[in-house]
């Protein structure tokens, strides 16, 4: 049995380790409040844009890319949204695991967002070749540099991690430019035309403006969810982290009782011993 | 083109990802996109712009003091009376 002292030492490690665990529990508990309410703001604000933009439907797959459809030489892109650090559980392991199962090295490229999805890839050896931190979301999540690098590509597939309550959080992909040309597709909003209405500077203008942004707001919207995903996660992992450090509080304080129980009777036999023998010697000196 | 609704007052919102500027009735809403500075009152055409970085100004009520803010893109539309403003994206 070890010795009472070094359970005590262990056991005040695991209290500190408990005390940080319920620490970023509540951290990861405001997150993800904070986080949601953004989520439900900018998705507000998102579907009102979309209103006004499916008004004027145009096909955002002919404007946003380089190359034309149909390209035999086009490669495709996965963009994965990661967290930019660990501690939120196992929800970027899952997410590279699922990317994984899709990625063919000889037809996509992957671009990444975020360092532990980075890290993620470089532990199974895959390449990407372009990765980009993820921004602080307190402010609204600037994504043209990623628009940027994706303009090469024909078909644009994300990668990213869906809230869906504190307890379930998926792992979803989406073709971008199909999903927006979709969305622009079944809008129940009258069309805008150049007949009835004013478009300054002009249409087409508007329209390259418009697909622009929509496709980066459709990416800042995947990264906010992501972000309230791995805020989720993190807040799930640190409550199982606390659980199990009650546990083994548990557990050691009851290996520390046995062990001062084991060692007050170990110091009491010794003396019973040593009286005993002290008895009997002065017995035999009599 | 549709005849203008000068009767009907003008409806405006204002937001951008995550802040609602304003939203409400309005009488005139400044702005400026490519062509220049422009004014939107009630009863405007149906219009649709891209605009420039600067500022927007809200006119709500007489006597009251005007919404204004800066905003580093946006986009405005026109429909009905109803004025949508999109900015910082």
């Amino acid at each position: 049995m070890r010795r009472a002292s070094a359970i005590e030492k262990e056991t005040e490690e695991i209290t500190t380790v408990k005390d940080l665990t319920a620490v970023f529990e509540s951290l990861a508990s405001t997150q993800v409040a904070k986080v949601k309410t953004k989520v439900e703001l900018s998705k507000s604000f998102f579907e009102l844009l979309w209103k006004r933009y499916s008004s004027i439907r145009v096909d955002p797959a002919t404007r946003i890319t380089n190359r034309a459809l149909g390209d035999k030489d086009a490669r495709q892109v996965f963009v994965v949204i990661s967290a930019e650090a660990g501690l939120s559980g196992d929800i970027d392991q899952r997410l590279v695991g699922t990317m994984q199962k899709d990625y063919d090295p000889g037809t996509t490229d992957i671009i990444v967002l975020g360092s532990h999805g980075a890290s993620q890839l470089s532990q199974r050896g895959i390449s990407y070749v372009r990765f980009f931190k993820i921004p602080e979301s307190d402010e609204y999540i600037d994504v043209t540099p990623v628009i940027e690098a994706l303009k090469p590509y024909t078909k644009i597939v994300v990668y990213y991690e869906e809230y869906v309550s504190l307890g379930v959080q998926n792992i979803r992909s989406i073709d971008l430019i199909s999903s927006v040309r979709d969305m622009s597709e079944n809008a129940d909003e009258d069309t805008m035309t150049a007949e009835d209405t004013i478009f300054e500077p002009s249409l087409d203008d508007i329209a390259d403006e418009m697909e622009v942004t929509m496709m980066r707001l459709a990416l800042s919207q995947t990264i906010l969810e992501s972000s309230l995903a791995q805020s989720a996660s993190r807040f799930n992992a640190m409550a199982v982290a606390k659980k199990r450090a009650n546990e083994l509080i548990g557990d050691f304080m009851l290996e520390f009782h046995r062990a001062k129980r084991s060692e007050s009777d170990r110091r009491l036999r010794e003396v019973l011993i040593s009286l005993k023998k002290k008895r009997k010697a002065a017995g035999e000196a009599q | 083109m549709k005849q203008p609704d000068t009767t009907a007052p003008l409806n405006v919102i204002a937001r951008s990802p995550f802040n609602v500027y304003y939203e409400g009735p309005a009488q005139v809403l400044s702005a400026v996109n490519r062509v220049g500075p422009f004014d939107i009152l009630s009863g405007h055409a149906d219009f649709f712009s891209v605009l420039r970085p600067g500022e927007i100004v809200i006119e709500t009520k007489d006597g009251i003091e005007p919404v204004s803010f800066m905003i580093n893109n946006g986009i405005i539309t026109v429909r009905d009376n109803e004025v949508l403003l999109f900015v910082d994206m």
